[in-house]
């Protein structure tokens, strides 16, 4: 029986997240939610799951609150979760966080086939966790998945790149990072919530890893973008068409 | 005190908020328009075990509690208004009912396919001439062998045309009194039963609506639902925990309302600046927050009650007559705000609005909650 494990980020949901009135960040009433590529790696593993009774395991990183994302990753198919907490994992580099996965896998994970990662989080998307998880553990790592599948010691992916679509096959065990169109995230029903605090869950502390490399990234500042409207109205006949014309120009977006 | 949800009722309400946006917002104008009943979408319900979810595991429900249902049911309500009402007297009133007071055969054959999501149930206590006034009812039940023969005919039963399942209330003994009418289950395949005229209605479009027609229709004596005579104290308490439906589908309609309001307050420009910043609509927004606060507090803290299982009948009329007095006035506000765009077809706060009024008249008008409130307190 295959084993699948889904690495999924408990990230800020950016619906909540408001802008100051100097342009800073207020995220005194935000809510949390797995990343959103991240939700559709959980989903390709227990797709995996229903189609080749592989068993489906889910791993995160991140402060004791992701207790929640952990339910949530459960109630979408998940058989097991390994989730690795502490109050100091809320900024946590993307070097950082590979290492941890990298040791919860080496040392509590005896067999895996496959290990999926949303191909960015939602909130940094910085690409690094996948590519180096998958270093570190001396694995392949095919990013960019669009369509995968699993076939005898070997599986089969569907990358988009900039040329086109490219088809490769990779031996076992391998790392897969996935694009948003791999698949459509099931909604958990009512009952499938209600169950998820029941299966399994191993709880990881920090007391547990060997001591937390230093941070390869630090964050100086963080400022929304902010988009500027000149509220400018055009018309469509010529006339009109040569002012907005002349006005892009005047405003150099235009040779 | 303690204000906080379930981590799992937290989820539960982004998944069918999730659930709501995709499946429901897109179709809620089409369905409204064309008083059409989406079985697509109850389809999908079902699918997803949205349709029994007060209901235990093992009769085919998800299990939760009543207050995870009321989230529920608020979540549709806010993207449409008819599909969390339907889903509230299917399951927060048929099935609660069959699961209160149900023999395990009656919950095995008529509840479990319920709350499975298999087809809908209706409650049928309405008459032409009895409304507010439930003795008025003329509907009659005649144990004949093993057979009760009903008689009478009920009338704005939601769910009438499209349920599987009818709780349907007829006097057993008119001489008894309040101790005389009794509850039968019928299903709709029963020889002589036959759904009537359906309604045209100015809100809640696509919530099918209907008369009933009994004649001679004959129920095997295993469907009488609890004991003879015991009808009455047992609509009482279908409505109670209907009531809380009810509240939960105007605290949807009151969030929609602030959410179109809020959104188009901001966009709309009039005098060189977004009207949102003109103090006479801000007001109205504060208003409307404030009272949806209010609404979703009372319905919650009845839903909770009625989880503790504590007493909470005046806490339901309560919540039901707050939030739905609310969800009028403010759905009327909102088009207010909208001025001419919120008149016409296509804004959602028109919907809204018409929407809103049916939840000051039915499962007991606003004037029968307060009957129900003064009751209680001047007792």
């Amino acid at each position: 029986m295959p084993t699948v494990i889904a690495c999924f980020k408990w990230v800020i949901d950016e619906a909540y997240i408001r802008r100051g009135p100097s342009g800073d960040l207020d995220f005194s009433s935000v809510d949390y939610k797995i990343g959103e590529y991240d939700r559709n790696a959980i989903e390709e593993a227990v797709r995996l799951k229903e189609a080749s009774g592989a068993k489906a395991i889910a791993v995160t990183v991140g402060m004791p609150e992701a207790a929640k994302g952990v339910k949530d990753a459960l109630s979408r198919g998940i058989d097991e979760a390994y989730f690795i907490a502490d109050s100091s994992f809320g900024n946590l580099d993307s070097s950082q966080t590979a290492l941890i996965l990298t040791e919860v896998i080496r040392s509590r994970i005896e067999h895996y086939d496959v290990i999926l990662c949303g191909e960015g989080s939602s909130d940094l998307y910085a690409q690094q966790v996948g590519p180096r998880l998958a270093e570190q553990l001396g694995i392949p790592c095919i990013s960019f998945v669009q369509k995968l599948s699993l076939a005898k010691d070997q599986l089969v992916a569907e990358r988009r790149v900039d040329e086109g679509i490219e088809v490769i096959t990779a031996p076992l065990p391998a790392l897969v990072t996935v694009l948003p169109d791999i698949n459509v995230p099931r909604i958990p029903g009512v009952k499938d919530t209600l169950m998820a605090g029941k299966k399994p869950t191993a709880k990881i502390i920090k007391d547990d890893l060997p001591p937390l490399s230093e941070p390869l990234v630090r964050t100086i500042s963080l400022t929304s973008s902010r988009m500027e409207r000149s509220c400018e109205r055009f018309g469509t006949d010529a006339a009109e068409i040569a002012r907005f014309v002349g006005s892009l120009r005047k405003k150099g977006v235009i040779g | 005190m303690d204000f906080k949800f379930t981590e799992e009722q937290e989820l539960i309400r982004k998944n069918v908020r999730e659930f709501c946006l995709k499946n429901v917002e897109p179709i809620a104008a089409e369905i409204d328009e064309n008083s059409r009943h989406p079985a697509e979408l109850f389809q999908k319900l079902s699918d997803g075990g949205w349709m029994g979810i007060p209901i235990p595991q093992e009769y085919g429900g998800a299990g939760a509690d009543f207050l995870t249902s009321i989230i529920v049911v608020e979540e549709l309500s806010r993207s449409c208004a008819s599909t969390g009402f339907t889903i509230s007297t299917h399951a927060g009133i048929v099935c609660t009912m069959i699961l209160l007071f149900g023999t395990e055969e009656q919950k095995k054959n008529y509840l479990t396919p319920m709350a499975e999501g298999r087809h809908l149930g209706a409650f049928a206590l309405t008459e032409p001439g009895a409304g507010t006034d439930v003795m008025a009812v003329t509907t009659a039940a005649v144990l004949d062998g093993s057979d009760y023969v009903i008689n009478g005919t009920k009338t704005f039963t939601s769910n009438g045309p499209t349920a599987g399942t009818y709780l349907v209330f007829a006097w057993t003994d008119k001489s008894a009194g309040r101790k005389g009418m009794s509850t039968f289950i019928v299903p709709r395949e029963a020889p002589g039963f036959r759904v009537g005229e359906h309604f045209k209605k100015m809100g809640l479009r696509s919530s099918q609506t209907s008369e009933l027609i009994f004649k001679d229709c004959r129920v095997s004596k295993n469907n009488l639902l609890g004991k003879e005579g015991a009808g009455l104290p047992m609509a009482m308490a279908g409505f109670d925990g209907g009531r809380i439906g009810i509240a939960a589908q105007c605290v949807g309609i009151l969030q929609a309302a602030l959410d179109e309001s809020i959104r188009y307050s901001k966009e709309r420009i009039q005098f060189g600046s977004p009207i949102a910043r003109n103090q006479a609509i801000a007001w109205m927004i504060a208003d409307m927050a404030t009272d949806l606060s209010a609404a979703r507090f009372l319905a919650y803290h009845a839903a909770w009650l009625k989880d503790q299982k504590l007493p909470f009948s005046k806490e339901a009329a309560m919540a039901k007559l707050y939030a739905s007095e609310a969800a009028m006035r403010h759905t009327v506000k909102a088009v207010q705000i909208h001025g001419g765009y919120g008149y016409c077809k296509g804004a959602k706060v028109e919907r809204l609005m018409r929407d809103a009024k049916i939840t000051e008249i039915y499962e007991g008008t606003s004037e029968a909650m307060r009957m129900v409130i003064s009751g209680t307190v001047l007792r």
